[in-house]
């Protein structure tokens, strides 16, 4: 597979005279579509190859060099779509390399499949399971409080890091090539996703007694009027921390979560009908 | 009426094709969350009707809610989680120009809350047709790589790839549509069968659905004993402690600092 002579590569890219900011940024942004045609075959194959498509066209003239560019980024790919310029900047340098005969594209097919699994996994692990979740929660207690410009708010510091490792991913991968992996690993990901996951307990813990609404007519009618306040939040906190309990319970026993809902909603309508709760 | 309904419902199709996007296809800004396509939905409908503030405050309700209940559910590889954000979109719709009519308090919450219950049922559904689209999309890329392997024909590629986020687009805005189209009168008859003691009965139910979304994002956390005694620790904390929101904040700020700052990352 390696191009026997250069007159494979366009004229102006013989001399390997890298891409220029411009391309770069077009492919990062080419990249916010990359699961447009997400599929059961090569998931995200083509929206990878979409977003290459205009540096792949400057590199290699139209022809079968340019055919083969394509057939091979048609291959099955999936990684974690904020990652993906990643990747995307490091095939770009190694497709360059081969343009210029250095490497064999199995290096390629190699390179991208190793890369994508760790994007996955380190992008998956922090993206999904710990970052998403500590902004919500966040979010979550401003909601509660009827704050109008949560949405805006969530928005912007979500897509802080995200809109960084995308736009920053695409020069890192470019430059630095199969190195970016040395890179990965300086960010404490781990360290980052147990902090986070600290954060969101610690949130979890100002929400449960403050936000689960449960009122008993008990209180009116028993407690005297200077103790109601302090009745009424123990109540509340107790109350809520074992409905959660339990829910967890459920959700650790791999009961569905409309269920656990569905559930929830007769227990509570029970307890209306026998006075229990207002 | 008829020609506000038909305004109403084919903005909220473009709202839910637009929101429907995000939330695999293209940019993932997390428009598509419930926090923030609730909210979206119910400020512009309110700026439609003249009713910004409302339309809003509700969005926020019926968002965090839907927030809570799917915070898990996420689009990973092969796995299609229920459409969150269709049913986002289609509970504030649906609450909204169903309640509108209502004069008491309570109907206009009976009327959000059965919304609400019926935008997670159309959830499921958004997720059995995104499997169709799945399906679809594989053709496409069948069809396109067949293109290439033939003929060199580059120009498939684009083609394809954009006929994969129409198909998206196109699936959100026709469901979107045809639920608030034809599911507004239903709702607003079957909010008025009910009886008074009924409707309160879901505003209980309503108080305590955040309860299972809290429960979801522990179970996501917690990991051991130990961190489950600093939970029930914490919510014994700030069951005695006056409800404010700053506290919270400090106290996961300062666990962010430690936690980041400590070689091992523990407590």
């Amino acid at each position: 597979m390696v191009p026997s002579d250069t007159s494979t590569i366009s004229p102006e890219r013989r001399n390997g005279t890298a891409f220029g900011r411009f391309m770069l940024f077009r492919i990062a942004f080419r990249s916010f579509f990359l699961q447009a045609s997400w599929n059961y075959r090569g998931m995200m194959n083509m929206g990878f190859l979409y977003a290459l498509q205009p540096a792949l066209d400057e590199l290699y003239p139209a022809g079968p060099a340019r055919k083969a560019a394509y057939e091979r980024h048609l291959e099955y790919f999936n990684t974690n779509p904020y990652f993906s310029s990643l990747v995307m900047g490091v095939v770009l340098s190694l497709e360059e390399r081969l343009a210029r005969g250095e490497i064999d594209a199995e290096i390629i097919h190699d390179t991208k499949e190793g890369l994508m699994t760790a994007c996955a996994a380190v992008g998956d692990g922090f993206f999904w399971d710990s970052w998403r979740p500590f902004v919500a929660a966040a979010a979550l207690t401003l909601a509660f409080g009827n704050f109008l410009l949560t949405p805006i708010l969530f928005l912007v510091v979500y897509n802080m890091p995200h809109l960084y490792f995308r736009f920053r991913g695409i020069f890192w991968g470019y430059q630095l090539g199969t190195d970016v992996i040395k890179l990965l690993k300086t960010f404490n990901i781990q360290r980052a996703r147990l902090a986070l996951r600290y954060a969101t307990i610690a949130l979890l813990c100002y929400l449960v007694p403050n936000h689960v609404n449960l009122h008993t007519p008990f209180l009116l009618s028993n407690l005297p009027l200077e103790y109601f306040y302090i009745g009424e939040k123990l109540v509340q906190g107790i109350g809520a921390a074992l409905l959660v309990g339990l829910a967890a319970a459920g959700y650790r026993a791999k009961v569905d979560v409309l269920m656990i809902s569905f559930l929830l909603m007769v227990m509570a309508l029970v307890l209306y009908h026998w006075g229990i709760l207002i | 009426m008829p020609n506000d309904h038909l305004t109403s419902s084919l903005l909220i199709g473009l709202i839910g094709g637009v929101v429907d996007l995000d939330s695999t296809a293209t940019w993932q800004f997390m428009i598509s969350q419930p926090i923030v396509a609730a909210p979206l939905t119910g400020l512009f409908l309110g700026a439609l009707v003249g009713q910004e503030a409302a339309g809003l405050k509700l969005g926020l309700m019926i968002g965090t809610i839907l927030q809570l209940l799917w915070i898990e559910q996420l689009p990973l590889g092969m796995n299609v989680p229920p459409d969150a954000a269709l049913a986002s979109v289609l509970s504030v719709a649906l609450g909204f120009l169903a309640g509108r009519d209502f004069d008491t308090y309570v109907e206009r919450e009976v009327c959000n809350t059965v919304a609400l219950l019926v935008a997670v049922a159309l959830g499921l559904l958004g997720r059995a047709l995104d499997r169709g689209i799945r399906r679809l999309n594989t053709r496409m890329e069948s069809w396109v790589t067949a293109r290439i392997h033939a003929s060199d024909a580059t120009w498939a590629l684009p083609v394809g790839h954009t006929v994969g986020g129409l198909y998206t687009f196109g699936k959100a805005f026709l469901f979107c549509f045809i639920v608030t189209w034809l599911g507004v009168e239903p709702l607003r008859a079957f909010t008025r069968s009910l009886s008074f003691g009924q409707n309160t009965g879901f505003i209980v139910i309503q108080g305590l659905l955040p309860s299972v979304g809290f429960a979801v994002l522990a179970g996501m956390c917690i990991k051991d004993r130990q961190e489950l005694r600093w939970f029930i620790a914490g919510i014994a904390l700030f069951t005695i402690l006056p409800a404010n929101i700053w506290a919270g904040w400090l106290a996961a700020a300062l666990i962010v600092v430690r936690t980041y700052r400590t070689e091992h990352g523990s407590l």
